[in-house]
């Protein structure tokens, strides 16, 4: 009878072994993944990130539709975006905002750089104070800034430019170039390429000027209206920058050239609305700046989460993205012309 | 339990020994048995708590990749330009061109989606500027824009890019044959432009996950299922619970990892993994038996074995309880013989262990007292012998002073013919009592000695005293212990004489048959017609009577010796049986079993034992 007791004694504490519990009466947990990343994840998302967005200048269409885009997703993603910029391009000017922007303890100055060689030395010491930089639209040299931000590749672009000139004056005759400020890298990349591709497939065109107008439009106006009298053979005019191309329809239209100055660039769709539709321009090539603007904010974000952007990378609201070493392409030029310009708005 | 524990004390000790052997070799083999099965057994679960999840993460990843395929659907709508382009015109136009573009958008949405790559979308929609296109593979019914439980349409503003998913059961939207599908609703949205193009809502049906889970559930005895972050389930291996909530998902203590159920009635093994790109869970529910099910081959082995175990060592120890108690047993049979007087025993058991040392000595001590006993008893009997010898020996000395003093009287008066009749009574007499030894005599030859004393009385008392002799049988055939009679008859003369009267004594031998034995019985009777015995007197000689016959040996009464001899020969149920009237006389009665010549032998025999 002992013996029974000590034996019933033994199987309750058997027993009670695997029904002790506690915390949870209905499940009792056999194994579990350990998560570490989630939390991280989580750690990131609770604090307000700060994003600044510094373009060349202010108050140009083309910078404002990106600054609607990085507003944009400053909302969308949750961050805190701040869109400064001088108000003319200007390095110096850029440099006195970027000084502000440290002092404010931003999380990332992503800027279009009005000269690669200026900014340099106070992105760098950006880059000391933990702030991550990135360029988009205008490069900078690379040590100065983690990836650079690119609309569209620069060979593409270079070479498309020059095939749209060359479709609307017959793959003949002289033309000339309106480019932005001379010491912007992209405009000089895409210049660069614009010439290989005339001597590589056009020998029949011939450049025959390059004017620089700092994408100041009245300038701009001014240098094209120039340009039609200096070279009364002139049979087309790329506008590289976003002001060169109104600039030129509005001095092709005053010259009552329609059709016989082809006038083509890279310009925004609103501001060139008018002069596709009467002909005083054929082709305007661009991406989107909102969506610039937008994939800016979107990558900056990313790059303070440990995310540096890769090859294909699908980014929401904006798509695919190309990779070229630390060189971000957004997509592909859009061609408006008149059949489609009022699709687009900015 | 002290109650108890006692009472087990009192058990027989083959039940004791039993008992402990079954309880020492059942409860550690079944402890040993249990622990080690129900650790087995929990070993498995743990195995299987920690494989499945990784299955299951493997299976959600693979799930999530599907999804995320699938949420890019609605991208393919921005690879035609001309869609796109239809999209960001605004409705106010003439009907031609809105049928026009009708026409562009679900082409393209039938090229595309419905005849295009992925064979589980069941139908698209587009949601732009209060236009709808569409493009089906089955026939639907009840696409309700104004039924979702968020508002959408033209206005929508879904948070992020993302798109977001109406699971089963959430639309009203059904297709035929009710397929359980997932309705993808995605915003729109012009890339260029930056502005609100409509929505895109695609059902794909689950077939997808049915592939992927059902590869899980390899002999359909685990049930999956796969939840939303609210326990809505979008997909289940059963298909009745498509579009149910799991009440218990809240409950669920991990969100990745393996718990076993414990209220339930029967355990459920439940592996979990939730993965963050969907917000999608997936859980296996598996009965813990079924995961165990191969165990129990092993389980059934081992209790078979178990079962045979303990059959055998049960056997094993009854037989050592057997080999212990039975020599034990017939120890004590044994000893209640020796009890019971028979010393005839043997206790052979040939072992040299302890029962086999305890069954020596119980032999060599029976012995012992077999001899002791013998020896007392011969000593006893030898004893008896002479005791008896001394007492049949007897004359009465008085008597024979008596006798020769009438003689001696006889001589005085010169009656020489009574002379020579006492002396060659006398002479016979003495001649009876010394000249054999033999016990037994003929009932003729003790009949004469009696008569020859009572003549002489007869003569000596002058005819005061007479006899009479009935003697019914043939007092030559049969045989009587020696002495019997005579002092039965003198102890009559001597208190049946009363001065002044004729005492006569009457003498009676006759055989009867005993009722109760059935066993023939010489019965001599002794009347005198004398005073009588005083009442308390003849209590006392039926106390005397009944008493030790060996204890009052040295008692005057005659009574008591013959009735000693008598019963020490043949028993109790012979001997003396005196009953008396005061003023009556006294009757003796002397009772012995009838020995003819024919058992005369077989009763000496009977009586030198």
């Amino acid at each position: 009878m002992r013996i029974c007791f000590s034996l019933f004694c033994f199987i309750l504490f058997v027993s009670g072994c695997s029904s002790q519990d506690p915390d949870n009466e209905k499940f009792e947990v056999v194994y579990t993944i350990e998560d570490i990343e989630m939390e991280e994840a989580e750690k990131n998302e609770t604090q307000q990130l700060t994003i600044a967005i510094v373009p060349k200048q202010i108050n140009i269409p083309y910078f404002n539709a990106v600054k609607e885009g990085a507003l944009e997703a400053g909302e969308d993603l949750g961050v805190n975006v701040i869109y400064t910029g001088p108000t003319f391009t200007d390095a110096s000017q850029q440099i006195l905002i970027i000084k502000d922007l440290i002092k404010q303890h931003v999380d990332v100055i992503a800027i279009s750089a009005n000269d690669p060689e200026k900014l340099a030395p106070i992105l760098l010491e950006a880059k000391d104070k933990g702030i991550k930089v990135i360029t988009w639209d205008a490069d900078t040299i690379p040590e100065a800034r983690d990836f650079f931000i690119n609309m569209v590749d620069p060979e593409t672009l270079g070479r498309h430019l020059m095939d749209i000139l060359a479709w609307n004056t017959d793959e003949e005759g002289e033309f000339a170039i309106l480019t932005g400020p001379l010491s912007a890298a992209n405009l000089n990349e895409w210049l660069h390429w614009i010439k290989v591709q005339q001597e590589e497939y056009y020998p029949n065109m011939k450049l025959v000027d390059t004017v620089a107008h700092d994408d100041d439009p009245h300038r701009a106006y001014v240098l094209a209206k120039e340009l039609l009298i200096a070279h009364p053979n002139l049979k087309g005019i790329i506008g590289n920058s976003s002001e060169g191309p109104p600039a030129a329809a509005q001095a092709v239209k005053e010259a009552q050239k329609e059709g016989e100055v082809a006038v083509v660039g890279l310009s925004p769709p609103n501001q060139m609305n008018e002069f596709l539709k009467d002909g005083s321009a054929q082709v305007v090539t661009l991406w989107s700046p909102k969506k610039l603007g937008y994939l800016t904010v979107a990558l900056a974000k990313n790059a303070l989460n440990h995310i540096e952007p890769y090859d294909h990378q699908e980014i929401a609201g904006v798509g695919k993205i190309r990779v070229k070493s630390d060189m971000v392409i957004m997509g592909e030029p859009i061609d408006f012309t008149k059949e489609n310009v009022d699709q687009y708005d900015f | 339990m002290t109650f108890n524990w006692l009472n087990f004390r009192n058990y027989r000790l083959r039940t004791k020994l039993i008992v402990t052997y079954v309880l020492l070799t059942v409860i550690p083999m079944s402890l040993l048995g249990y622990i080690a099965y129900s650790q087995y057994t929990k070993s498995i679960e743990e195995q299987v708590g920690e494989y499945i999840p990784k299955l299951l993460e493997q299976a959600n990843e693979n799930i999530a990749n599907q999804v995320s395929e699938i949420s890019h659907l609605p991208d393919l709508l921005y690879n035609s330009s001309q869609v796109v382009g239809v999209l960001r015109k605004d409705a106010h136009q003439n009907r031609s061109s809105l049928l026009q573009d009708e026409f562009t958008i679900n082409s393209y949405l039938s090229r595309t989606y419905i005849n295009g790559g992925n064979p589980d979308i069941l139908g698209v929609f587009v949601v732009s500027k209060n236009r709808v296109y569409e493009s089906v593979k089955v026939p639907y019914r009840n696409f309700d824009l104004s039924n979702y439980s968020i508002p959408y349409g033209q206005n929508i503003e879904l948070q992020g890019t993302e798109g977001m998913y109406i699971l089963p059961k959430q639309t009203t939207l059904q297709f035929d044959g009710n397929p359980p599908f997932i309705l993808l609703m995605k915003q729109l949205t012009d890339l260029e432009n930056r502005t609100n193009l409509g929505t895109i809502l695609i059902a794909v049906e689950v077939t997808f996950l049915k592939d992927v889970i059902t590869k899980l559930t390899d002999k359909g005895e685990a049930n999956l299922w796969l939840m939303d972050q609210h326990g809505h389930i979008i997909y289940h291996t059963d298909k009745n619970l498509i579009g149910t909530i799991d009440d218990d998902f809240i409950n669920y203590p991990i969100q990745k990892g393996s718990f076993r159920t414990t209220t339930e009635k029967s355990n459920k093994l439940i592996s979990i993994h939730s993965i963050e790109e969907t917000g999608w869970t997936l859980v296996h529910s598996i009965e813990a038996k079924n995961l165990t099910e191969r165990t129990d081959l092993v389980r059934n082995a081992t209790i078979i074995a178990f079962l045979g175990f303990v059959v055998v060592s049960t056997v094993i120890s009854i037989l050592l309880a057997w080999n212990v108690s039975s020599p034990l047993n017939r120890l004590i049979k044994l000893m209640k013989r020796v009890e019971q007087g028979n010393f005839n025993v043997d206790l052979s058991i040939e072992t040299k262990d302890e029962v086999g040392m305890l069954a020596n000595s119980f032999n060599s001590m029976v012995m012992e007292i077999k001899d002791l006993i013998r020896d007392k008893y011969q000593i006893e009997l030898k004893q008896k012998e002479a005791e008896l010898y001394a007492l049949q020996s007897q004359i009465n000395p008085h008597f024979m002073y008596n006798t020769l003093e009438t003689i001696a009287m006889a001589v005085e008066d010169d009656e020489k013919e009574t002379v020579v009749q006492m002396v060659t009574l006398l002479g016979r007499m003495l001649r009876f009592s010394i000249s054999n030894r033999e016990t037994l005599v003929s009932i003729s030859e003790e009949l004469m000695q009696t008569v020859d004393y009572l003549t002489i009385q007869k003569i000596r008392f002058e005819d005061k005293i007479d006899f009479v002799v009935h003697e019914e049988i043939d007092a030559r055939k049969y045989y009587t212990p020696k002495f019997i009679l005579q002092p039965i008859v003198e102890n009559a003369v001597k208190y049946g004489y009363v001065y002044g009267r004729i005492t006569t004594i009457e003498i009676t031998i006759s055989i009867i048959e005993n009722p109760d034995t059935r066993v023939e019985e010489v019965v001599f009777l002794i009347k005198d017609n004398g005073p009588g015995i005083k009442e308390e007197v003849l209590d006392n000689i039926q106390v005397l009577l009944e008493s030790d016959p060996m204890g009052k040996r040295d008692s005057s009464f005659g009574l008591i010796n013959v009735h000693a001899r008598i019963t020490m020969s043949f028993g109790n149920g012979f001997g003396l049986r005196v009953s008396s009237f005061p003023g009556q006389g006294t009757e003796v009665e002397i009772r012995i079993p009838a020995l003819d010549a024919g058992n005369e032998g077989e009763n000496n025999e009977l009586e030198k034992n």
